[in-house]
């Protein structure tokens, strides 16, 4: 939306600027009457006049020339005509009010040329020499009634009407310029931030239509990268599924069949079926569990969303947890503050708890205890889960939620892991909008899930 | 002899586990598709069915939906692992255990072992005159039936045995531990959720308690009590 208040805001300042422009500019030039074409044409005009006048005074006398600036007077709209000798005498005319005149004649005088004066607001005068045959030189005085152009833009009722009519042209015509520019590009980043979300199968070139320009060239190129992208996850999806749905028959059969050659063996191979049974089973959590994974990424399952009591989901993990510790010389911890209740999938939430506690009891060393503290904080439901198993370096802190990561040499695989606890509960964790992180802390790690707190009910 | 009905579509896999079970002591018949899986289940003669739920021309799903319109044969469902959805379903509509699939098949073995013996006490030992009528609900051990408020309850023999066991001791903690070894006839393992979904489905069957409470309600990491009011 900024890029439209850009837009917009940008072109109506143009069309502001340039009306601006055009004001000044006709103002200027109409203020400078020394230079206007009209100026110039009448004095042109003044001197074809004079000129007349004394060619008709040596050809046809006085009385031709009385005619001709008779004729020179009655046109319409009617001129005043004065002709003035050097006295200050009229000639012919009126002889009124010369006083006004007398600038513009002593101007004419000295420059023998035909001069004007536009410095009135209601009249316009211009004046050229004359002379008669017998000597005597005169001064021929035009004077007109001007009527003002109209302001193009202010005063008057209807310059004002056009003045707003502009304005609200400029206006619309930018409003509907920057939403034509800018709305394209809105549908492009709803269309990414719907694909970055995971709805890979989001296009554009509906909503941007048949636009033939460089917009609508992106929009075809965002909607074939966006093919591309798709084909490219769900494919690699697909295959991570079907391999890991394709393993399960052999291992099925497998499973059968060690089980019958449990039947029939002797006493002494029994250790080794064992061992195919232990790799066998191995294989088959690795399985469920990629399966599992590859369901979170692809984010398209649909969970079973409700309210769930948390404080008890983790009790009751913990309580299984702790019962699996006691096995190996461990103990589960857990410090609960208060009530808290969470929405999302009870099965999702559990599984990843579950990961990251049993992830904790594998790793940390006997006869040292896990922690599990479940508290609220600002609205969030905060699950800190603490171990004694050394910790990681610091670098490795964020790897440890990729699937098949595996740290160093401390944390072999011995202990049976299969690598992807801790990506399906950062993937679980992520599909309900909350946050999982890592630390290290007082020889041990430190796992924290952040998750939106239900309101508490009323009742 | 048990005679056990296998509805899979992997005939390999029939075979090794019609080995194994004979061995184990049942008779086995293998049938490949939906179709006929259905057919030869509801033609009658066996004790059991293992049906799997991913099966050509008509899904396990379908195949124990019309199955149950018209019996009452015992079937275990073989689900995909860590597919909840599936075992859910599955129970819902009237299995009477799941087994994800890859399965251990001694586990197999003891599943197929303890729901053939819940059948058979209910089949043959009409001796057992059990009868329990509590909060509006009355459960007779003889014809394996559950009536609520009048309403005939349809519910599979692992929901039937929770409740019969829940009733007896209503009003009282029933463990965990103890109704998955006399139910489920197995030790009860850390993260073993089966016990929970059995309960869940049966919540669901006897529906909410007329003031809207549940008439079964879990004791956080001890067991469950069915409430008296």
């Amino acid at each position: 939306m900024k890029l439209f208040f850009k837009i917009f805001l940008w072109f109506l300042a143009a069309i502001g600027l340039m009306v601006g422009v055009v004001i000044f500019v006709t103002r200027t030039f109409q203020a400078d009457p020394a230079n206007s074409r009209f100026q110039r044409s009448t004095r042109t005009q003044m001197l074809i006049y004079s000129g007349t006048a004394a060619q008709i005074v040596a050809a046809e006398g006085e009385e031709g020339l009385r005619n001709f600036l008779t004729r020179l007077r009655d046109v319409e709209p009617p001129r005043r005509v004065d002709l003035i000798g050097t006295d200050g005498s009229a000639y012919f005319g009126s002889g009124e009010d010369l006083a006004g005149f007398q600038q513009l004649i002593t101007r004419t005088r000295e420059s023998k040329g035909a001069e004007t004066d536009f410095t009135s607001e209601d009249r316009s005068l211009a004046a050229a020499p004359v002379s008669f045959p017998d000597g005597r030189e005169f001064v021929l005085v035009l004077q007109w009634e001007r009527t003002a152009p109209p302001s193009l833009f202010f005063g008057s009722w209807p310059a004002n009407l056009r003045l707003i009519g502009l304005l609200f042209t400029g206006t619309l015509l930018c409003y509907i310029l920057a939403l034509y520019l800018t709305s394209p590009i809105r549908k492009l980043r709803e269309a990414t931030r719907k694909i970055s979300a995971g709805d890979l199968g989001s296009r554009v070139a509906t909503g941007v239509g048949k636009r033939r320009d460089e917009l609508g060239d992106l929009a075809k190129d965002f909607d074939e990268m966006a093919e591309r992208i798709e084909s490219l996850i769900t494919s690699q999806q697909r295959l991570t599924q079907d391999i890991s749905h394709e393993l399960r028959s052999p291992l099925a059969r497998l499973n059968v069949a060690l089980e019958i050659a449990k039947q029939k063996s002797a006493p002494e191979t029994l250790p080794q079926l064992d061992r195919i049974e232990t790799e066998s089973h191995r294989l088959n959590e690795m399985i469920s569990r990629i399966l599992t994974l590859a369901k979170l990424e692809s984010g398209a399952e649909e969970y079973d969303r409700r309210r769930i009591d948390l404080t008890e989901l983790v009790r009751d993990i913990a309580a299984d947890a702790d019962f699996e510790a006691k096995g190996k010389d461990k103990v589960v911890e857990v410090a609960i503050a208060e009530k808290i209740a969470v929405t999302g999938s009870e099965n999702l939430l559990r599984s990843a708890i579950e990961n990251v506690l049993r992830n904790a009891v594998r790793y940390t060393a006997d006869q040292t205890v896990v922690g599990v503290d479940l508290r609220s904080e600002n609205g969030n439901a905060v699950i800190v889960v603490t171990d004694h198993g050394g910790g990681v370096s610091e670098d490795q802190l964020e790897l440890l939620f990729r699937p098949f990561y595996r740290i160093g040499t401390d944390r072999t695989r011995k202990t049976g892991g299969s690598g992807l606890g801790l990506a399906i509960a950062d993937r679980a964790i992520k599909a309900h909008k909350g946050s999982i992180t890592a630390t290290n802390y007082n020889g041990g790690l430190r796992v924290e899930i952040k998750l939106k707190a239900d309101l508490p009910e009323q009742t | 002899m048990s005679k056990i009905l296998i509805i899979d579509d992997d005939e390999e896999l029939c075979e090794l586990v019609s080995e194994y079970l004979t061995v184990e002591g049942f008779e086995i018949s293998c049938v490949n598709d939906g179709e006929a899986g259905l057919a030869a289940a509801l033609e009658g003669g066996y004790d059991m069915a293992i049906l799997d739920v991913m099966l050509p021309k008509m899904n396990g799903f379908d195949v124990l939906r019309n199955l149950r319109r018209e019996s009452r044969l015992p079937v275990i469902m073989l689900t995909a692992r860590g597919d909840d959805m599936e075992r859910i379903i599955g129970l819902e509509i009237g299995a009477d255990d799941y087994l994800p699939k890859p399965f251990n098949p001694r586990e197999l073995a003891a599943r197929l072992r303890a729901i053939l013996r819940r059948a058979d006490t209910a089949n043959a030992e009409t001796a057992d005159t059990e009868k329990l009528d509590v909060d509006g609900i009355q459960i007779s051990a003889a014809s394996r039936t559950a009536i609520r408020d009048g309403e005939d309850v349809n519910l599979t023999s692992v929901e039937f045995e929770l409740l019969s066991e829940l009733l007896r001791e209503a009003g009282k903690i029933v463990r965990k531990e103890d109704l998955s070894e006399t139910v489920l006839e197995r030790k009860l393992s850390p993260f073993d959720r089966s016990l929970d979904m059995h309960i869940s489905n049966l919540r669901k069957k006897l529906g909410q308690r007329s003031d809207g409470g549940d008439r079964i309600k879990t004791v956080r990491s001890v067991g469950y009590i069915y409430t008296l009011v």
